[in-house]
């Protein structure tokens, strides 16, 4: 048995030694990407395919360049699309050495073109898990239990290609599997709404931030709306991740964009084709060009996630969020 | 209720998916067919269908449109409850989902999906000659729903004696008391829907067997399109045709934007978009 990120033990120990204070944790995406990621850490990502994803942090990570980094979530699409898209342009800059998933792909916008170049030149380490079974370790991990056991992996060939255990229930005597805990070093995860201390709303899908968050050494949180400690306090029950859980608080709106974030903003489904054109392209063997071309628009020569934002025509833009306010239609 | 003379493969596929539905069952819902075919059920016969979306949703009545994610906004207007996936995956494994509808790439006589790699298992897992997905919520619905329902496009390849890799385990080897022996819970594959018909899994034997063809399918058609031998119910028939209204209901009112279902011109659309995949 081997531990990705932290063990059950280092978790626990990495939480005595942290200041836990109610201090203020507002500070750049700069900063925070610099002071909680290091080269070989294992990170773990929030929202689930395309829905409130942490894009605007996997863009300052690209910009910031990591070695070796292990990521885990259970649906993703975009977030590790931009981590993956920059090591094929250039590995000694960028690269993922693992991943522990259960879905890589988006759904309606297709399969994903990273991860098919990756996957099949051999390029990352994989470990399939199911969704419940990757939230089910977020969870371990968030409870301080080293294993949770479930149902999801019996049966079939995931036990075959992961840590699982499957055992004799002490107590049915029928079989059920063990799956190891995550704890990730660190969570990045972007939110509706937080205030300075990290306590943070979540809209839509709870995916299984607060897990991820709960079992992380240390979190990044973005979000679409910073406000009051007061405010935040007045619906104490909608706080979904507590501050204690958090590191850094920054305020991005559209953060998740070209994703989808509840209350903000639809998908922009011709962004993330425009996006997969060039990893296409390499796929079957092309140039990196195409996708080479994208990045320097729209992340290397980008400061910062607003340059970004600031690519998009206003009518695209309102025109995304026009769509999600006739998903949950209320009250201006 | 006019039989249409224009539909494609993927809309009796829809058709099709939502008549195995039955009103006032909790559905788990999984992304691409499954959820247009529960919309059109909803909007049909079914009207207290109450589907479950892994991403947290539980109830929506989707009057908001054709989510396109399992975790869209458009699940959770309206739902009764709402979660996150840990919620969702905890109320199946309970035992809360009567169905569970997920489609799959490649699938074999027992109802056992892969939706994970094409390619040399396990010597070579590390390098897929086509890497798919994985398996999303598929094979934890696979696991744990009561029954559950397929869809995979029907293609000699994909309908093979051997999977590539097991995602989701559907009756296991075939033999008495597979599942419970595993450790599974739930009666395994109920309905398998394809591209030319629609298939139950027989009592004993655990084998697909073939229960209705689509209008331009025979008997033959369909076993020589398989890769195994294919069981055959003694009163199976053919599928009436979709009807026009059911046809529009799908283009005009369901997925306009064709998101899942694609506006091919021809009746055979042999390529159902690898974008289905469950989740």
């Amino acid at each position: 048995m081997y531990w990705t990120g932290l063990s059950p033990d280092e978790a626990r120990e990495a939480l005595v030694n942290k200041d836990k204070s109610m201090k203020d944790k507002r500070m750049t995406l700069k900063e925070a990407v610099s002071q909680f990621i290091k080269d070989g850490d294992n990170v773990g990502v929030g929202g689930f395919v395309n829905i409130r994803q942490p894009i605007a942090i996997t863009h300052e990570m690209v910009r910031h360049g990591f070695k070796d980094l292990t990521l885990s979530w259970q649906s993703a699409g975009m977030a590790p699309d931009y981590l993956a898209g920059a090591m094929m342009l250039n590995p000694d800059h960028f690269s993922i050495k693992r991943i522990e998933l259960a879905y890589w792909a988006h759904e309606a916008f297709g399969l994903s073109p990273m991860f098919r170049f990756l996957a099949e030149r051999g390029m990352l380490e994989i470990e399939d898990w199911s969704n419940y079974n990757m939230s089910a370790r977020f969870k371990a991990g968030s409870m301080g239990l080293p294993f949770i056991p479930t149902r999801g992996p019996l049966g079939g060939d995931i036990p075959s290609s992961c840590r699982t255990k499957i055992i004799d229930c002490p107590f049915t005597g029928r079989p059920i599997a063990l799956l190891p805990a995550s704890n990730p070093d660190v969570a990045i995860i972007h939110v509706q709404v937080a205030d300075q201390y990290g306590n943070c709303i979540i809209r839509g899908t709870d995916a299984t931030c607060a897990e991820i968050a709960m079992a992380s050494a240390h979190t990044i949180v973005t979000c679409e709306q910073l406000v009051s400690h007061e405010l935040i306090t007045q619906t104490p029950k909608d706080v979904g991740i507590p501050f204690v859980a958090v590191d850094a608080v920054v305020e991005v709106p559209f953060g998740a964009y070209p994703g989808a974030c509840r209350r903000h903003y639809y998908f922009n489904g011709d962004h993330i084709s425009a996006f997969h054109a060039g990893a296409t392209e390499m796929c079957k063997g092309g140039a990196p060009d195409t996708l080479k071309t994208y990045y320097d628009e729209y992340i290397y020569n980008t400061k910062t996630f607003e340059d970004f934002i600031a690519k998009f025509p206003v009518k695209k833009l309102i025109a995304d969020q026009k769509a999600e306010s006739f998903n949950c239609e209320r009250l201006a | 209720m006019t039989a249409s003379k224009d539909y494609t493969a993927q809309e009796i596929i829809v058709v099709a998916g939502a008549k195995v539905l039955e009103d006032n069952k909790i559905v788990f819902v999984g992304t691409g067919l499954p959820m247009v075919a529960s919309l059109l059920a909803k909007q049909t016969h079914a009207p207290g269908l109450i589907p479950v979306f892994e991403a947290g949703a539980v109830g929506p009545p989707l009057n908001v449109g054709l989510p396109i994610s399992v975790g869209d906004s458009k699940t959770f207007t309206g739902a009764s409850f709402v979660g996150g996936l840990n919620a969702a995956f905890e109320l199946t494994q309970r035992g809360f989902a009567d169905f569970g509808f997920i489609s799959g790439a490649e699938v074999d006589k027992y109802g056992n999906l892969n939706s994970t790699m094409i390619g040399d298992f396990p010597a070579g897992y590390q390098t897929p000659k086509v890497r798919l997905p994985g398996s999303g919520g598929a094979s934890d619905m696979a696991a744990s729903c009561e029954r559950t329902i397929l869809i995979v496009p029907h293609d000699k390849r994909k309908f093979t004696e051997k999977l590539q890799y097991v995602t989701s385990p559907g009756h296991l080897d075939g033999s008495p008391g597979a599942r419970f022996d595993a450790g599974l819970q739930g009666k395994g594959p109920y309905r398998l829907i394809s591209t030319k018909g629609i298939f139950d899994f027989e009592e004993e034997s655990k084998r697909m067997r073939l229960i209705h063809y689509f209008p331009g399918e025979t008997i033959e058609s369909v076993q020589a399109a398989t890769g195994f031998e294919l069981l055959v119910a003694p009163d199976a028939s053919e599928f009436a045709p979709p009807t026009e209204e059911e046809v529009r209901m799908i283009r005009e009112d369901i997925d306009p934007n064709g998101a899942f279902v694609k506006r091919a011109k021809k009746k055979v659309n042999k390529n159902i978009n690898l974008t289905a995949q469950q989740m």
